[in-house]
């Protein structure tokens, strides 16, 4: 079989060189330059002779490649190898004798065109970039690689180029752009919700020690949200594992009981659950079930289709804490309860002070719902 | 630190992240502003800008992935002023309506004074 595909690959490259060397003629042309014919032929023999073996393997090399007439204008094309006729979908037949530039996607386009000619000169360094056009239409980009060919008696006779497929180079390169993007975005709000955790912090707490327990915490729950985010991809999180993760560190952590499937929330949905639980948890450890030995709380909820959606019903219900006061004023963690659930989820929360034990029941409605994995 | 410019004016801030949001409404409350609304989606923004008036608009570019064009186009058309609000670089703002400001988050509450009074001060 290989031989077989040798002996095909080795016709070609004769006729071609045949046809380059020989080009269409007047008679009176082929009479004139017999001799110098012969001696052509002969010298495209010896090529193929010496080179013989190397024109093969530029024929069966998944690497595109093309051997173009630098004795012509436009350098049109005399050798075409099988890899560049299927990364450009064209047959042999209609690639040859093309001028060198025919693949180019946008054929005015001066500042490729000005790296193909320093190609050709050999004054780029590592290739040129350059976007050409399938047959089908579609675009791609290609490492154009071009070597001067000589004949025995040091001419410029033809040119030796090479493709690299540079489309999932070029894709990778507009992906790490979106991701350095996206990462600037996330960043530049992160920072701007760690602001805001400083800024009602100083409105509401007193003393550098409270106020620096305020923002640690809520940034220690913004960091919990954000491990378990990239634990998860970013691309969703599982309402066990936010719940399990923002209590996790919290002293007593081993007297809340969690039931519920581990249904998944979009990202920024779980960041901000993070931060309810952990305003939840703040509050049982200071006032509620965790501020004392006894205590405990129960976290569970249930789905429930609505005629619209899905609805998400949760309960957390705190017991044998301290006689539970209904604070006086709304404070800050409950503000961010509220508006959290109402602002960024649509949905709604009771905040229920019973004397024996704090209840809260959030409804969330889940539009796209995702079952846990 | 009330402000006369900004005292007694509505304002409608369009922010989908909940602690970012409660911090813009303090600054604004601080600044005298007589009410401020807030939607966290596009649809909702359109909602309140059909029913309500408003005398400044804070607008967040990027609404968990999809652009606020359409709520900037309301807003023109009521006549609205508003700031873009973003966490993108400023060369990295396409496709936005460049008559408004653009704050880049995060802001100090004097830069957002400062925006609005000039898009409230008659010239």
């Amino acid at each position: 079989m290989g031989s077989d595909r040798a002996e095909r690959s080795s016709i070609v490259i004769l006729d071609l060189y045949v046809n380059q060397i020989d080009p269409p003629a007047s008679m009176s042309d082929i009479t004139k330059k017999s001799e110098e014919q012969e001696a052509a032929e002969a010298e495209v023999e010896r090529f193929r002779k010496n080179l013989g073996p190397f024109v093969v393997a530029a024929e069966t090399t998944r690497m595109a490649m093309v051997f173009a007439d630098a004795t012509e204008p436009h350098n049109p094309l005399i050798f075409a190898n099988d890899a560049f006729l299927s990364l450009t979908g064209y047959d042999r037949e209609e690639v040859l004798g093309k001028s060198f530039n025919f693949l180019m996607a946008h054929g005015a386009d001066a500042e490729a065109l000005a790296r193909i000619k320093n190609a050709f000169e050999g004054t780029s360094n590592g290739g040129a970039e350059v976007l050409y056009r399938r047959k089908d239409g579609s675009e791609f980009w290609t490492g154009l690689f071009i070597s001067p060919v000589y004949d025995g008696h040091g001419n410029l006779v033809q040119y030796f180029a090479s493709f690299v497929d540079l489309t999932l180079y070029k894709e990778n390169e507009a992906k790490s752009k979106r991701l350095i993007d996206e990462l600037n975005h996330r960043v530049k709000n992160t920072l701007a919700t760690v602001q805001s955790i400083v800024w009602q912090a100083m409105r509401t707490a007193s003393g550098p020690q409270l106020i620096r327990e305020a923002i640690e915490s809520r940034l220690f729950a913004l960091s919990r949200s954000h491990d378990l985010l990239t634990r998860e991809n970013w691309e969703s999180a599982g309402l066990f594992d936010i719940v399990h993760d923002a209590l996790e560190p919290f002293e007593g952590a081993k007297r809340i009981v969690i039931k519920g499937e581990n249904i998944r929330f979009a990202p920024k949905s779980a960041l901000a659950l993070g931060i309810v639980f952990n305003e939840l948890a703040t509050n049982a450890v200071k006032y509620g079930a965790l501020s004392n030995d006894e205590g405990s709380i129960l976290i569970e909820w249930t789905m429930e289709p609505t005629p619209e959606n899905t609805r998400l019903s949760l309960h957390w219900q705190e017991k044998d804490g301290p006689p539970v006061l209904t604070p006086s004023r709304i404070g800050f963690g409950s503000r961010v309860i509220e508006r959290s659930l109402s602002h960024e989820l649509e949905g709604t929360v009771n905040l229920d002070f019973r004397p024996d034990g704090l209840a809260c029941t959030m409804t969330i409605p889940m539009p796209r719902v995702t079952r846990g994995r | 630190m009330a402000d006369k410019l900004l005292s007694g004016r509505r304002v409608l801030v369009v922010e989908d992240e909940t602690l970012i949001l409660m911090m813009i409404e303090g600054m604004l409350t601080d600044l005298g502003c007589e009410s401020v609304t807030a939607a966290a989606t596009v649809d909702k923004a359109l909602a309140l800008i059909d029913t309500q008036v408003f005398d400044a608009a804070m607008l967040d570019m990027n609404m968990n992935g999809n652009t606020s064009h359409s709520v900037a186009e309301a807003l023109v058309a009521r006549g609205v002023p508003f700031v873009y609000c973003t966490g993108n670089d400023g060369h990295e703002i396409t496709g936005a309506n460049h008559d408004w400001p653009v704050l880049k988050k995060p802001f100090k509450d004097e830069q957002l004074a400062e925006i609005l009074r000039r898009l409230l001060s008659p010239d």
